[in-house]
């Protein structure tokens, strides 16, 4: 019988974790998180100045990749037990679900101006890099809250 | 829901582990059947019935 995949494996806290299946897992949302971040921290106003096409396509990209993290990951939960599934679909959810409660709530505040929409010039929630550290961020804490009930 | 998962694993002698890698599930959700936290689903209950050799209504019981 083959060994089902186990949520602790992309968990570095874990004694499970395993580097290989991280990145198996998430190694696209890395590049996603890489390519968004360098282009909104490392070089914002550089950036400006480059032709129409290669802003498009620093722009875009993240999206793609966003698309094949996601497919990854169908695949990854996939091959996990039943309980395992419906623990990590659970706290999927629960971080799709508040990183839009947070950047829903984050342009709220901007638009009636008690919030700055580039918190220190940086947390952009327009940002994908930050949009993804949120969503990974709630994940984690959405697991431990779902995993509780089953230990 | 109530089993007898935990006493039929007992009397052979196996541990969770074992029992969950002639399942194919992990330990923790072996773990949670035996504690009644989780309820299985029914191809794994006809699993664990398989494996035992008994009718599922001799291992799962409903309330």
């Amino acid at each position: 019988m083959n060994k089902p995949n186990l949520p602790d494996e992309i968990d570095v806290r874990k004694k499970d974790y395993s580097f290989r299946a991280d990145m198996k897992v998430n190694g696209w949302m890395l590049v996603a998180l890489i390519i968004s971040s360098a282009s909104d921290v490392f070089f914002p106003d550089q950036i400006k100045a480059w032709p129409p096409a290669c802003r498009t396509i620093i722009a875009v990209a993240p999206f793609l990749f966003i698309l094949l993290w996601v497919r990854a990951l169908t695949r990854w939960s996939r091959g996990m037990d039943e309980l395992h599934r419906r623990i990590t679909l659970s706290a999927i959810m629960f971080a799709v679900s508040a990183t839009f409660f947070v950047v829903a709530l984050w342009h709220v505040l901007a638009k009636v101006g008690i919030w700055r929409s580039g918190f220190l010039g940086v947390f952009d929630p327009n940002s994908v890099w930050v949009i993804l550290s949120v969503m990974t961020a709630s994940y984690f804490h959405g697991h431990r809250i779902f995993n509780r009930r089953y230990q | 829901m109530k089993n007898r998962l935990r006493e039929l694993r007992t009397a052979r002698e196996w541990s969770q582990s074992d029992l969950a890698e002639k399942l194919g599930v992990s330990r923790q959700t072996v773990n949670a059947i035996e504690t009644e936290r989780y309820d299985p689903s029914l191809p794994l209950a006809f699993k664990a019935a398989r494996l035992f050799r008994l009718p599922i209504e001799e291992i799962f019981a409903g309330e």
